[in-house]
């Protein structure tokens, strides 16, 4: 009974209310009442999203753009396994590289079994291909052709008009030497008349000309599909051989051992080295080789930046701004909300910058960052970051520093409007009892102003990390910090068949990621409020 | 026996070059296979063995990528990670500040930047990525009214090079109603911008002079020039905001795939075999890693041999492997099909106008990776010809500055290193003694170019800046 | 504990001497209370009546020296007062509890103010003496939101008795609860009352609670320029008993005594009010047909 209400609060507090009722339900609380209520809350929505995938796979196919058709849903839920599946190999090479022993061999030994149904796999595809082109072409040329043909008749019939009446035209010309005004009059009218008909058969032969470029355009979805089959395969075999090559020769393992065995070599070479044999030579390059022997064991596979790893640096990146822009804006709004005449210096900066976008930010900021940070590599800040045990592997530079600034610029204000706001109205009976308890500035502050406004300052740190994050993303792929930006900026300038697709899954990871953070404040607002009237959906 | 052949490499103009080279082999205490008698090279003590280098989703960036999925750079001893950057601009500046070791780089780059039009730095190039690959393509209404003007382009396959003449009238005509044709490149300082002018220019078309205060480069243009960067061509030039732009793959058969335009000319027509893109460092980043340069160097040239392997019949037996290699997401990303094209030797023009064009990517036959001197000189020409340098220079400064850029004897201690170890042959060192090409005429408008008489090169043109003659023996 | 009082009583312990308040520059002052005098002994129990709007709370207000006087002194042992403190303990009529601290949190607040050389034990036992006086403590732990209005009116009496202060401001404690509850908390105050033995100013519009509780009745006249109107003594006899009271005869004439005074009170006021009545013009009701010029079409007055 006691779980009921812990999780009902828990339910209330996070805001997702229309899970009461499946609680409810569970204890046999009113089952009808529960039931309307899940029918409501849980089920209209569910079959409003399913209303909009339906819409939207029906109206998709009907535009077609020169990237491509319009994704529908299966494509972008495609699209989404191609990502992971990128994601995953470049995981499963790194793994591999640094696999030793049994567990090496074994990977190897499943690597190459794949490999060898690969090969059959490949074949069948790559022959379903052909035959498939074949058709198509045959469909091709069936429907093309007879248009190629009419065109092609039609440009010589009007090329062969126009030279005889040209010739024509010349002829009576040269007939005309000796004439009068009149004989030459008609000649003009003549040459008018021969420009209207050469005019009229031009349009004639562009409209033929059109149709037979918009024949050839002509798609063929079966050639498409069997194409992406073979892509597919040719990809995962790809794959494998560069696995196969780190788990065999390329491993670290190998490495280690190949390197070790050299380094041994030098070192029976340097001791055993006769009187006549340069010891400096080869005691340097024993060194030499042990340093290699060194870095070897501690080298790693140069694992390129997947979606999973840009999205956990965008998160941080974005927390990292909007804790600056707390930082800032909180401080501020209390000092504006406590007096008027702070208040009244802001508020003229408040409304200059913060219709600015984050766009026109950016720029400066990483001009102004870059001219702090004129050797990133050497700066104590970011070797600083370096060392921290999670976020040193994610690479804070001067441009992460960059974005993460614009998104403090950006997002601080609706904090700290906020803030000054909820300090500003405090109640004025709450301020005659610190009165007359003769509470200090510091305790009236903390005991009394702040716990007011708090729900306002949270609620404006809501909007504050909503606008952040938004800005984030668009900050990232001017900055090309490496991130979701960076993700959208890069299947942007590869222009390929997924792209299209590509764009859409990036749609529904921000939706869904803003989402959650969203959900995260709405708690921590909720929190606080001590009142319920608690915050909006 | 080394020695010697290193000796008439190096002409008494590089003794500066030598005494330092020289001065490194008695500092460096690894000795590379120079002295005679070792027959592996130890692998160089590299002051850096973790690297970051940049590149732009073009396919010539493919030396960088093949050099790190083939093992070329473990090989060294380097672990190298190799992302995308967004554009040209923030792939310059993330060198120069540091961010990235080293770049896949426009050829002009390295030089604008050491003479100090754009952001000023001293960039330093021992190795070109690639010849050609560029293609300029307009779009289909501009095809059409080129195909009305001149009917012989009006064919399934019509006969290459195409020249701009046909482009001619249709600039008039819009000068007449006080419009400008609009076309787009990738960079300022971009061998598709030098390109697409000199193709503009060899038929009478004037593109536009730059000047102190037109940074644009649009003064008395007949045609305008904008900077575009490579992804959003294709959609500019379907909103019609430009007619026609010069860029390198995928980004011209792109068109074609979706119908959106024609490439009319690549670059391979319009300069045989023309340094494309090299790969480019700081001088302070070369100076501070002397060994790691070379090391760099010595896997991209083997990524180049690798791309441009040919078997017995003359097919390139590794770019299909590339192009997969390249169609990953993380790297150039387009779709294989798309890629592969121009990769394995085919370009199209039209669906119907398909080409061989084994040598439309080059990357190391035709001694493509060395860093040629009259490489550079034949960008400062251009880059005179059109008034991005804004002042008369003399002859010795070209000369000069190149000389400042392009590090041969790098490239030099880099191939005779993998010469040493057996993955390069003497006969594919470039046979030369100032690092200046033959003079040479295939170009469109067959014009003469001589790195070494670079004031006399650029009076030979019709449009463009003339400087006094006096200049040339200066 | 109570401090213990000074024995004997004093006289004058809280004193209004000839004290007004206003707002306004000095030649167009519109005073609310003018020439209020009253003079209040030690540990006595005095209420305050009036009608609503005559203001009853500036008075508090200016007790508890929240509001300085424009004219005159208010005093309390002698010295003036010139900023409010936990000597003068006020109880809000809008309770004014913090919503974001527990019961116990209230109450504790006032404590550790009060008194911030106490140690934390001796806080807690302070503070659960003061909220079992008022029997709270099985809501110790509940905030205010949880709490009905007589129960936050008790938590109100709690903070204040914790401040242990000399003097209680009561602002019309209970105007805002039920009569039933209003019945309950009216015991416990005098009970308190009894206990500690501290001096009481109680502001209220009810005049039964009014002799039920005080020494001394004291009217507030209609605003503006209220001043406090001369005293009705209360001689009952303590402890009184709510039911046996309404059939004493003393009680009967004290209450209708008052009672008439203020009805009179608010009777002259709206008199003196009534004296400012503007004469409307005469004016004759308006044609509003017009004529019509049509013969036989129009209106009655054609």
């Amino acid at each position: 009974m006691a779980i009921k209400y812990k999780i009902l609060k828990a339910i209330n507090i996070s805001g997702m209310n229309f899970l009461a009722p499946v609680v409810r339900l569970a204890v046999g609380e009113d089952p009808q009442k529960q039931l309307r209520e899940i029918g409501r809350f849980i089920v209209v929505p569910a079959l409003a999203f399913l209303a909009f995938l339906l819409l939207w796979s029906v109206l998709a196919p009907k535009h077609k753009t020169k990237a491509g058709e319009v994704p529908t849903p299966r494509v972008t839920w495609e699209a989404t396994g191609g990502i992971w599946r990128f994601h995953d190999r470049e995981t499963r090479k790194d793994e591999a590289y640094q696999f030793t022993g049994g567990q090496r061999l074994e990977a190897l030994v499943a690597a190459k079994s794949r490999m060898a149904e690969l090969d059959a796999l490949e074949t069948k595809a790559k022959a379903e291909l052909a035959t498939v082109e074949a058709s198509s072409k045959e469909k091709y040329d069936a429907v093309v052709g007879p248009v190629k043909a009419a065109y092609d008749k039609a440009r010589e019939t009007t090329s062969e008009s126009r030279r005889t009446r040209t010739e024509a035209l010349k002829t009576e010309a040269a007939a005309l030497a000796n004439s009068g005004a009149d004989a030459r009059e008609e000649f003009i009218g003549h040459l008018k008349a021969a420009e209207v008909t050469t005019g009229k058969e031009k349009t004639d032969l562009d409209s033929l000309k059109d149709k037979y470029t918009e024949v050839q355009s002509i798609a063929f979805p079966e050639t498409k599909k069997a194409q992406r089959a073979v892509t597919l395969l040719a990809e995962e075999r790809q794959f494998l051989v560069k696995y196969i090559d780190m788990l065999g020769e390329g491993s670290r393992e190998v490495k280690v051992t190949e390197s070790k065995a050299k380094y041994d070599e030098a070192k029976t070479a340097f001791l055993n080295a006769g009187p006549d044999e340069d010891l400096f030579k080869l005691g340097s390059s024993l060194v030499k080789r042990q340093e290699l022997m060194a870095t070897t064991e501690t080298s790693s596979y140069a694992k390129p930046w997947t979606l999973p790893k840009q999205i956990v640096r965008s998160l941080l990146c974005v927390f990292a701004g909007f804790l600056l822009s707390s930082l800032i804006a909180i401080p501020l709004g209390i000092l504006c909300g406590l007096s008027p005449t702070f208040m009244a210096a802001t508020a003229p900066f408040v409304a200059l910058f913060k219709p600015v976008s984050p766009l026109v930010w950016l720029p400066i900021i990483m001009i102004i960052v870059g001219g702090f940070m004129p050797d990133p590599a050497n700066h104590w800040l970011i070797l600083l970051f370096g060392k921290i045990p999670f976020i040193g592997n994610y690479k804070i530079d001067p441009m992460f520093l960059s974005s993460a600034i614009t998104v403090a610029l950006c997002s601080l204000w609706a904090t700290l409007v906020n803030t000054a706001l909820g300090v500003g109205s405090v109640d004025k009976d709450h301020m005659n009892v610190a009165r007359v308890l003769r509470l200090g500035f510091w305790s009236r502050l903390f005991k009394i102003v702040i716990p007011t406004a708090l729900p306002l300052i949270f609620a404006g740190l809501r909007i504050s990390l909503g606008v952040g994050w938004m800005v984030l993303v668009a900050a990232e792929i001017l900055s090309t910090s490496e991130g979701i930006g960076k993700f959208v900026n890069d299947m942007y300038t590869n222009g390929s068949s997924q792209s299209f697709a590509q764009m859409f899954v990036v749609v529904f990871i921000v939706g869904i990621i803003g989402m959650i953070l969203d959900r995260i404040m709405v708690i921590f607002q909720r929190l606080v409020s001590f009142d319920n009237a608690s915050s909006a959906i | 026996m080394h020695e010697q052949h290193l000796e008439s490499i190096m002409e008494p103009n590089l003794l500066n070059s030598r005494r330092r080279f020289l001065s490194l082999l008695v500092a460096t205490p690894t000795l590379l296979g120079l002295a005679p008698g070792i027959s592996h090279a130890e692998k160089l003590a590299v002051e850096k063995d973790t690297l970051k280098l940049g590149f732009i989703k073009l396919t010539d960036c493919a030396p960088l990528v093949i050099a790190k999925e083939k093992g070329f750079f473990e090989d060294e001893g380097l672990q190298v990670e190799v992302t995308a950057q967004s554009n040209w601009k923030v792939l310059l500046d993330n060198v120069i500040t540091g961010n990235l070791d080293g770049a896949h780089m426009l050829s002009g780059q390295p030089i604008a930047a050491t003479i100090g039009i754009g952001t000023e730095a001293h960039i330093v190039t021992p190795y070109t990525l690639d010849l050609n690959g560029n293609a300029i393509t307009v779009s289909n209404s501009i095809w059409e009214k080129m195909q009305e003007n001149d009917p012989d382009l009006d064919s399934d396959k019509p006969k290459h090079p195409i020249s701009a003449a046909a482009l001619k009238p249709i600039t008039e005509d819009m000068l007449a109603e006080g419009k400008k044709l609009q076309m787009g490149m990738v960079f300022p300082v971009s061998t598709h911008n030098y390109e697409i002018r000199y193709w503009l220019a060899a038929a009478g078309i004037h593109p536009g002079f730059y000047s102190k205060t037109d940074l644009a480069g649009r003064t008395d243009a007949e045609v305008e020039l904008s900077v575009t960067p490579p992804p959003q061509m294709p959609a500019t030039l379907e909103a019609g905001t430009i007619s026609g732009y010069c860029v390198g793959e995928p980004w011209n058969q792109q068109a074609v795939a979706k119908g959106i335009g024609v490439p009319v000319v690549t670059n391979s027509e319009i300069w045989k075999n023309n340094p494309e893109k090299v790969f480019g460092v700081t001088k302070k980043w070369a100076d501070e890693n002397p060994n790691t340069i070379v090391a760099v160097t010595k896997a991209l040239i083997r990524a180049g041999k690798w791309l441009d392997e040919t078997d017995a019949s003359g097919k390139l037996v590794n770019r299909e492997e590339a192009c997969r290699i390249l169609s990953q997401p993380n790297y150039v990303g387009a779709d294989f099909e798309v890629i592969k094209n121009s990769m394995t030797g085919t370009f199209i023009f039209q669906k119907t106008d398909v080409q061989d064009m084994p040598d439309f990517n080059v990357f190391f036959k035709h001694d493509c990776s060395y860093p040629w001197y009259s490489d550079g000189v034949w960008f400062l020409t251009q880059m005179r010809r059109w008034g991005q340098i804004t002042e008369a220079k003399p002859a010795s400064w070209y000369a000069e500055t190149v000389k400042k850029i392009y590090l041969p004897e790098v490239y030099l201690k880099a191939a005779k290193a993998l010469i040493a170890e057996g993955h390069m042959t003497e006969d594919e060192l470039p046979k030369t003694t100032d690092g200046y090409k033959v003079a040479t005429k295939d170009f469109i408008d067959g014009n003469e170019y001589d790195g070494r008489k670079p004031i006399e090169y650029l009076n030979s043109f019709k449009i463009g800046i003339k400087d006094e003659a006096a200049l040339s023996s200066r | 504990m109570s401090p213990i009082a000074q024995f004997p009583p004093r006289e004058s312990f809280l004193k209004l001497d000839h004290v007004s308040i206003g707002f306004g520059p000095e030649n167009e002052r519109v005073n609310i209370l003018e020439n209020v005098n009253l003079s209040v002994k030690e540990n006595e129990f005095v209420a305050v009546i009036g009608f609503s709007g005559a203001g009853k709370s500036t008075l508090v207000a200016l007790l508890a020296g929240l509001e300085q006087p424009t004219a005159g002194k208010v005093t309390m042992a002698g010295k003036p007062v010139t900023r409010p403190g936990p000597e003068r303990g006020v109880m809000f009529q809008t309770y004014s509890l913090l919503p974001w601290l527990s019961v116990f949190g209230n109450v504790e607040l006032a404590a550790k103010s009060v008194f911030p050389e106490k140690s934390k034990r001796e806080i807690r036992g302070h503070v659960e003496h003061y909220i079992e006086m008022v029997h709270l403590t099985p809501a110790m732990e509940k905030k205010p939101h949880e709490l009905s209005g007589g129960m936050r009116q008790r938590v109100s009496l709690a903070r204040t008795l914790a401040m242990q202060p000399e003097v209680l401001l009561l602002d019309e404690p209970l105007s805002a609860l039920d009569a039933l509850t209003r019945a309950v908390l009216q015991d416990e105050i005098l009970q308190i009352w009894e206990q500690e033995k501290k001096t009481v100013i109680l502001i209220t519009n009810d005049v039964d609670e009014a002799i039920l509780m005080a020494d001394r009745i004291i009217p507030l006249t209609m605003g503006p320029k209220a001043t406090l109107a001369e005293a009705f003594p209360v001689t009952l006899e303590r402890p009184r008993e709510r039911r046996t009271l309404t059939e004493n005869p003393e009680y009967q004439h004290l209450k209708t005594d008052i009672t008439s005074y203020l009805v009179n009170l608010n009777r002259e006021a709206r008199a003196s009010r009534g004296t400012r009545i503007i004469q409307m013009p005469s004016v004759a009701p308006k044609e509003f047909r017009p004529k019509s010029r049509v013969i036989g079409i129009g209106g009655k007055h054609a």
